[in-house]
């Protein structure tokens, strides 16, 4: 009876039966999850993301649990570019769902270089750029946080691939309209809303961070409302898709960010509370629109959100 | 399809209160059991579902019974605790690699605290198979030193040591395998950090190979977030195949993934 829901979106020019995303740094590659999850039921994984050099990643602590939700400081643990497509991808075909890869970097030409080897390769459907991971330094940030320089680096990074380019962008901001119009004028396909918001926990007995990075970004569902509001400024300001995240762990909380402007969403700190969840939220979505008489999760995006440009959404579909 | 670690749904069999706060759960659990190796774990999945899951060392697995042996010391062990017998629970696992046995003869097992979890499958193993096995196991006090009866039924030597002075040794338990004689050619541990360092230095002036179940937080507990590193010397076998970075003589790895047990020498703590 669910089944004749239609839940599948369109992202660029990545189509996905689901619109479930497994958020960067929160899944692996997949692999890690496959003896608890049905990948074949969930949308695509969004990988770790690698950057240029390899990165041995933060000091520990890199966990705090933090009042619903946790802070991480990983610090983008990686082995490079090179070595992860000499080693790494190839595997990544034997996946039962689509693989975006995530990248990130320092610079203007790294984001460049490493997105154009990545790209270049069939297993990888997509090209998330992680301009907004807030635990490298404040370098790592800098662009999403700068119009001017999310526009200097799409622009560099869609100069090098045709792949659907996803941006990922930081909460992190005074006005994240401003900054998803200027992704958008550079040539982005869609946005991912958003990465975590930065934060520290400190240990009252020892005097210190309890991370090791002293800082690190928050996530799960203490920053869902931010992030429902983050999508409704974007969903705004763009007419491309967006990827909506942060603290969605079951379907009533996916559903905020489709009615704020979402097209699709990304779960990530709910795979460590349970790796079923992805599967149950697409499950429920089916449920919930079938039950208002609904064929498709398309009718609903964006319905909570008065500015919302509705025909631009999914231009190419049939209706 | 091949056994392996999957979700398991279980149902509460048994609860047993082994000291205040000290809290052993027995599960309906064969699929799991059957899998389980020694040192492995478990990710238990919250009942309320509104926390990250907790890591929990399998502490029995035979037949159609696996059990979690675990202190209360926080929100989500607290909801753990208030489960009873009917009661159902989902466990992620078993995760992890555990304990490598080899054809150890003479086995010195040292344990700390919680530590007491991870290591009663080895113990057993080892029994079973005709090996001296000797439990040095501490606690802050006697009534924290818990089940000790299965230990010394399953046919360990048990040696002792609280903080208090209340039972066995006053002092720390890594002293009293400091002093014994007769060298086992096998040390294995869990507890407490410290405790696991002072092992890894006995072990170093015995002249005997440990293998060290750490304790770490972890989200995940599968491998896919990166949040539970230790540096290991990169020409471990379980050190994960990385590049050289910056001096490049160690490289992180997952204490979910490639361990929780680690090879002592290996470690660059
Ligand atoms: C442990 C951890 C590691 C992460 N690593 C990355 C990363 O490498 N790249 C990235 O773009 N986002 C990373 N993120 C952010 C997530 O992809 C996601 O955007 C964010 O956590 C919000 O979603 P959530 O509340 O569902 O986790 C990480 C988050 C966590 C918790
Ligand atoms: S806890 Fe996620 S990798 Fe170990």
């Amino acid at each position: 009876m669910v089944s004749k829901v239609d839940l599948s979106v369109r992202i660029g020019k990545l189509e996905l039966p689901y619109p479930t995303l497994m958020a960067s740094g929160c899944y692996g590659s997949g692999e890690e999850f496959e003896a608890f999850a049905d990948l074949s039921k969930i949308g695509a994984v969004v990988l770790k993301s690698v950057t240029r050099e390899p990165r041995l990643g933060n000091p520990m602590p890199r966990l705090v649990s933090t009042p619903a939700g946790m802070l991480n400081a990983i610090g983008l643990q990686n082995p490079g570019i090179d070595w992860y497509l000499e080693h790494e991808v190839a595997k990544f075909a034997k996946r039962p769902c689509a693989v975006v890869g995530s990248v990130a970097a320092f610079s203007v030409d790294d984001y460049a270089y490493v997105t154009e080897r990545l790209a270049a390769r069939a297993e990888i459907a997509a090209i998330e750029l992680n301009i907004s991971c807030p635990n490298v330094g404040s370098e790592g940030e800098t662009f999403a946080c700068d119009p001017d320089l999310t526009g200097k680096v799409v622009r560099a990074v869609r100069a090098v691939t045709d792949k659907t380019l996803i941006v990922k962008l930081s909460p992190n901001v005074t006005d994240i309209a401003a900054i998803a119009a200027e992704a958008e004028r550079a040539g982005a396909d869609a946005l991912a809303v958003i990465n975590t918001l930065r934060g520290m926990s400190i240990d009252v007995h020892a005097w210190k961070p309890r991370l090791g990075n002293l800082t690190g970004g928050l996530s799960g569902p203490a920053i869902r409302p931010v992030a429902v509001l983050a999508v409704y400024e974007a969903a705004r300001a763009v007419s491309i898709p967006i990827v909506g995240q942060g603290g969605i762990e079951n379907a009533t909380d996916a559903l905020e960010f489709f009615l704020a402007g979402a097209s699709a969403i990304a779960i990530g700190t709910a795979n460590f509370t349970d790796p079923r969840i992805p599967e149950r939220i697409v499950d429920e979505l089916g449920a919930y629109l079938a039950a208002r008489g609904l064929q498709s999760l398309r009718d609903i995006v964006g319905k909570a959100n008065a500015g919302f440009g509705t025909p631009f959404q999914y231009e190419g579909d049939a209706g | 399809m091949l056994p392996g670690p999957s979700v398991h749904d279980v149902v509460v069999l048994d609860r047993t209160e082994l000291a205040r706060g000290v809290i052993l759960l027995g599960f309906y659990a064969p699929e799991l059991a059957a899998v389980t190796s020694p040192g492995q774990f478990v990710m238990a999945i919250p009942p309320g579902g509104e926390r990250a899951a907790t890591a929990l060392a399998i502490y029995e697995a035979q037949g159609e019974r696996a059990s979690l042996l675990f202190f209360v010391c926080g929100a989500r062990t607290r909801e753990l605790a208030e489960l009873r017998p009917g009661d159902k629970l989902s466990l992620t696992g078993p995760l992890g690699n555990g304990f490598t046995l080899e054809s150890a003869r003479d086995v010195a097992i040292v344990a700390g605290g919680v530590g007491i979890a991870s290591v009663l499958l080895p113990a057993q193993r080892l029994a079973e198979r005709g090996a001296r096995v000797r439990l040095f196991y501490g606690a802050r006090n006697s009534e924290l030193l818990v089940d000790r009866d299965r230990f010394a039924s399953a046919g360990c030597e048990l040696c002792c040591a609280t903080d208090d002075g209340s039972f066995g040794h006053h002092g720390f338990i890594t002293e009293l395998l400091a002093q014994t004689d007769d060298k086992p050619d096998l040390i294995l541990a869990c507890g407490p950090s410290p405790m696991l360092r002072a092992t890894a230095l006995v072990a170093a002036e015995l002249g005997v190979r440990a293998q060290l179940a750490l304790e770490e937080t972890f989200a995940c507990g599968v491998g896919g977030c990166w949040g539970c590193v230790v540096p290991l010397d990169r020409a471990s076998v379980q050190a994960p195949k990385f590049p050289k970075t910056g001096s490049g003589d160690y490289v992180h790895a997952r204490v979910c993934k490639e361990g929780p047990v680690f090879w002592a020498h290996e470690l660059r703590w």
